[in-house]
């Protein structure tokens, strides 16, 4: 019966020994990130790389400093005024059939909130303008979409709306709102999925 | 010196003692060469296309040979509640079962590895696991720890026999100050198998059917009922095939100890179902699925529905003094206990872990030819490994294998 | 090689050989078997990802020009500086690694190839445990199995044995409210880590709930085949919540998944028994299995690979989502956040205060899946 004792003693003090605790484990992650997070220091690894060829602006709001893609360079025709040489008051004067711009449709809030002067400058047709009537540059669009937008554009800002160009990496490049929204429709229309999985489809008869 | 040439010759001994036999014998052994061949040419066809040619899938990736696997630990474990009587306590009633106990423990840990072995994805990296060679995560994997105690098991289980039956070949007796401590140590240790086994599930919080703290003791529960209903159905077959004498005594002893698990086991069966239907969660749900099915999917009921009606009926039958002591009704409830648990701890227990799975999605195992195949040939290997051990232990006991007495041996036949 | 070694290893000659400036395996004097242009990471541990780059281009080029100049097999022979005890251990090897192996290098002119293939299995099979490595075997494994895909397909792969980095530890959060279905993350995930075509294999599952409901799981279709996003109904994704606490890290009986200082759980697909343990363990159903042999159409293979992340697995093995370790050690975005065209999946650094990750944490309402198991996951929802 000593034996038995004995015996029995060991395989408790192996059991006491095998505890899953290591040493120098957080209780938790949110404990860890903190602890960890103290010292940070940049791990010097960079993203720019995968930006690839998009034209970036470097643009500061709110204290989040980030790349976004150059707009103006995109337009086709920019700057417009090569074209729209005269104030819009002056060109509704012409035929009343568009000459361009026929297939914009605004679908945008509804036509008490909104309509192409409401972005658009009638006189300055370079540039946007609030609504209070100060210019706003095509590259800086978001601050017209802000004007109304206001949770968006603070978790844009943050990073949490919108696509994260290139990497996780210094430096950060944001998509722009009108990268996803078309402003004349924002609304990101229904689509059908990519792909299908017929085995998952088999497994689960 | 003398040592090693008495070895050599029981080794030899028993060879040609083991190719020897009756036509029974015989065809017993083709039977199970036949089955086993069957069995390895199903793993080669795994071995080459993969497990996709099993039933398991990722939403069940464990099946009949994990479950078998369980169950069978549980049969080693049992062996050695004979031990305890018969070396510690003295009691040699049980000398002549324990053993064919330990050489069915041996059988059926073969058979554990064996079964782990055909369910692993990568057989030809196995080395990983031998301590020293490999990289072993002790003490952090319950299968680390498995893979430790079943090889211990299986260390003891042969040793000890193995000491006992070359003294006995030599014609001496064995010494109790060698094997007693070695029982001790063996008994212990057939808990622990059972208990780490058990703890390999209860251990997974991502699946609530098995994490749970009665899956241990009830592990040990039925273990030790359908573990020795197997002994009595080998003995009774070994009194009826051999000249091995087994007194009723034994037999009932074992019987009592068959009795008593099976009531514990079905108090802790109630328990259970008590838990998991009484204040149903969502945690329940795979108790749900295994006896009254989910979704329409009903594939476990059968099983289940056999195995608790026959759980119960040979409890209560065995708990009847006179009708445990009737020989055929004993046969017939360990018979029935025995194929009750395998249900109940083999797939009974595995699969419905797996479902639903840890999004609720249901896809349900069906085993297939391939799988159940090897299954056979690995039972069938079992019983090979079985019947050998216990031919050569009976012809030793029997005196019919005795070192330096070949001659009058050859003339005899089991 | 170090002297303090884990586990069984056999020299079949090619370490001391690597000793001797201008020898290779393969015993031509000058470039054409591969090491040579993959010698360099071997000397020099500190070597950047544009050496490594250059010295793939370099092996490229090589490689054609061999190609014209190829010398006949027996002058290949002649040419080998070759001393009695490395014949012989070269012999064994071929004789070791199997009938087929030795088959091939009985014919003359392909023997050379052979050989170095049946070194290549020798060594890879009897290599040990990925992450108990030094950063030189680390290399050499890799450059083994850079090499041994060259020989096969006659192509070249980039792969990386890139570590984590110090002060970087990777977080990923999921905009509920911003998933509309389209699935473009999983394709992209299937193309990039080389995912078996056959059994259609996906590291994530986009889940369609209905609105308020709840997070139901059960009722969540995730395989539906309809124009997304559907009336009344959500989506949200899971794959690998890359724990912190991860329980199937614990239970695997050979270390052959551990979580990385930058908190990628990942697995040695080489040491990896195929036990399925982890499997059983993973609350999140983030692990898959390799029932058969994975199949990837040649030309749809990505050939920029990591160790870890996306090289070809074999049957039997287990597999998961890494966060594209061979993209986002480098500092690029998971494949499957660059798809999604919704941004609805965030990445970043969570130690890094300024970080994106940090400020959808620190902002928004997050909560993880099944918190009360204590796996402490690295992926969090939100809602806008």
């Amino acid at each position: 019966m000593k034996k038995l004792g004995i015996v029995f003693s060991i395989i408790m003090l192996c059991g006491l020994f095998s505890c899953k605790h290591k040493e120098g484990e957080y209780h938790s992650l949110k404990e860890k990130i903190e602890e960890e997070g103290k010292h940070y220091q940049d791990p010097g690894i960079s993203s720019e790389a995968y930006i690839g060829d998009i034209n970036t602006i470097e643009i500061t709001e709110g204290g989040h400093t980030f790349l976004i893609p150059e707009r103006k360079g995109q337009i086709k025709s920019f700057a417009c005024t090569e074209c729209h040489s005269k104030s819009l008051a002056q060109l509704q004067k012409g035929p009343k059939e568009p000459k361009a711009h026929w297939d914009i449709k605004l679908n945008h809030a509804n036509a008490n909130a909104m309509n192409c002067a409401t972005c658009h400058n009638g006189t300055n047709m370079d540039n946007l303008h609030s609504l209070t009537g100060n210019t706003i540059d095509f590259n800086q669009s978001y601050q017209l979409c802000a004007q109304c937008h206001s949770a968006q554009f603070e978790d844009w800002k943050g990073g949490a709306h919108g696509k994260n160009i290139g990497g996780w990496a210094e430096p950060r490049a944001a998509m722009t709102c009108i990268n996803c929204h078309n402003p004349h429709r924002p609304q990101i229309g229904s689509k059908w999925p990519v792909r299908f999985n017929t085995e998952k489809e088999n497994e689960r008869k | 010196m003398g040592t090693f040439r008495a070895f050599r010759h029981m080794v030899k001994d028993s060879l040609d003692y083991i190719t020897h036999g009756s036509k029974t014998y015989h065809i017993w052994m083709i039977f199970l060469t036949v089955i086993m061949l069957i069995g390895m040419y199903c793993y080669s066809i795994q071995l080459d296309e993969g497990l996709s040619v099993t039933g398991m899938t990722d939403r069940v990736s464990w099946g009949l040979y994990i479950s078998n696997f369980t169950f069978l630990v549980g049969v080693a474990a049992a062996a050695v509640m004979l031990v305890m009587p018969t070396y510690v306590l003295k009691d040699i009633d049980f000398k002549q079962a324990v053993l064919i106990g330990e050489g069915l423990a041996v059988a059926a840990l073969v058979m554990c590895l064996a079964f782990v072995v055909a369910d692993m994805g990568g057989p030809s990296v196995l080395w990983h696991m031998i301590p020293g060679i490999g990289v072993f995560n002790f003490p952090n994997s319950m299968l680390a720890w498995d893979v430790i105690v079943l090889n211990g098991y299986l260390f003891i289980n042969i040793t000890i026999p193995l000491y006992i039956l070359f003294r006995h070949y030599q014609g001496k007796e064995a010494k109790s100050k060698v094997y007693i401590p070695g029982s001790i140590i063996s008994v212990l240790w057939a808990v622990a198998i059972h208990l780490v086994t058990a703890f390999l599930y209860e251990g997974l919080q991502a699946r609530p059917f098995w994490n749970n703290a009665l899956l241990g003791p009830r592990f040990l529960a039925s273990a030790f009922a359908a573990g020795p209903a197997l002994i009595i159905l080998v003995l009774a077959a070994i009194r009826k095939f051999s000249e091995f004498k087994i007194e009723d005594k034994t037999i009932s002893k074992i019987a009592m100890i068959v009795t008593v698990a099976a009531q514990i086991n079905l108090i802790m069966l109630i328990s259970e179902l008590f838990k998991e239907f009484y204040a149903p969660t969502h945690h329940s749900e795979s108790a749900y699925y295994l006896f009254f099915g989910l979704e329409g999917k009903t594939a476990l009921l059968p099983w289940i529905w056999t195995a608790i009606p026959l759980n119960v009926l040979a409890t209560v039958l065995l708990t009847f003094h006179k009708l445990r002591n009737n020989t055929k009704v004993l046969y017939f409830c360990c018979f029935i206990l025995f194929v009750a648990i395998w249900i109940e701890k083999g797939f009974g227990l595995i699969v419905p872990g797996f479902i639903p799975g840890p999004y609720g999605k249901i896809a349900e195992y069906t085993p297939t030819w391939i799988e159940i195949w090897v299954t056979l040939g690995i039972w069938a290997m079992g019983a090979f490994v079985f019947t050998m051990l216990a031919k050569t232990s009976i012809g030793i006991e029997l005196g019919k294998l005795r070192y330096k007495k070949k001659k009058i041996l050859k003339s005899e036949t089991v | 090689m170090g002297d303090k070694k884990k586990w069984f290893q056999l020299d079949l000659g090619l370490g001391q050989k690597q000793a001797v400036a201008g020898s290779c395996g393969c015993g031509k004097p000058s470039g054409g078997c591969g090491s040579h242009a993959t010698e360099p990471p071997k000397n020099d541990l500190t070597i950047s990802a544009e050496e490594f780059d250059a010295a793939v281009e370099q092996e490229l080029m090589e490689d054609s020009m061999v190609a014209q100049t190829r010398k006949d097999g027996f002058q290949q022979v002649f040419d080998r500086k070759m001393d009695r005890r490395t014949a012989f251990r070269k012999l064994t090897a071929s004789l070791l690694v199997g009938a087929g192996a030795v088959h091939t290098s009985c014919s003359v002119t392909s023997g050379e190839e052979a050989k170095e293939k049946a070194q290549i299995d020798w060594e890879e099979q009897f290599k040990g445990n990925y992450k108990l490595m030094t950063q030189e075997e680390k290399q050499a494994t890799v450059d083994r199995l850079v090499r041994s895909y060259q020989l096969r397909k006659k192509e070249n792969i980039k792969m990386s044995a890139a570590d984590a980095s110090k002060d970087v530890l990777f977080g990923y959060a999921f905009n509920i409210s911003k998933c509309q279905g389209y699935m473009d993350c999983v394709s992209a995930c299937v193309k990039e880590n080389n995912q078996d075509r056959n059994s259609q294999m996906q590291y994530i599952r986009i889940h369609e709930m209905k609105d308020g409901e709840g997070f139901k799981f059960n009722e969540a279709d995730d395989n539906y085949y309809h124009e997304v996003p559907a009336e009344g109904h959500f989506y949200m994704g899971t794959q690998c919540f890359h724990c912190d606490n991860p329980p199937c890290v614990n239970v695997c009986p050979v270390q052959a998944t551990w979580r990385e200082e930058d908190g990628l759980v990942v697995v040695d697909y080489d040491w990896c028994i195929g036990c399925r343990y982890c499997m059983a363990a993973c609350p999140y159903d983030g692990r898959r299995f390799n029932w058969s042999k994975p199949e990837v159409p040649e030309d749809e293979i990505n050939k920029n690979q990591h160790y870890l992340g996306n090289r070809l697995r074999k049957k039997g093995v287990m597999e998961k989502c890494t966060f594209c370790v061979q993209r986002s050690r480098a500092g690029k975005d998971p494949a499957c956040v660059e798809a999604c065209p919704t941004g609805a999946r965030i990445f970043g650094n969570l130690l890094d205060p300024n970080s994106t990750i940090r400020w959808v944490l620190e902002n928004k309402q997050v909560f993880r899946l099944k918190e009360d198991l204590g796996t402490e996951p690295k992926f969090w929802y939100f809602m806008d």
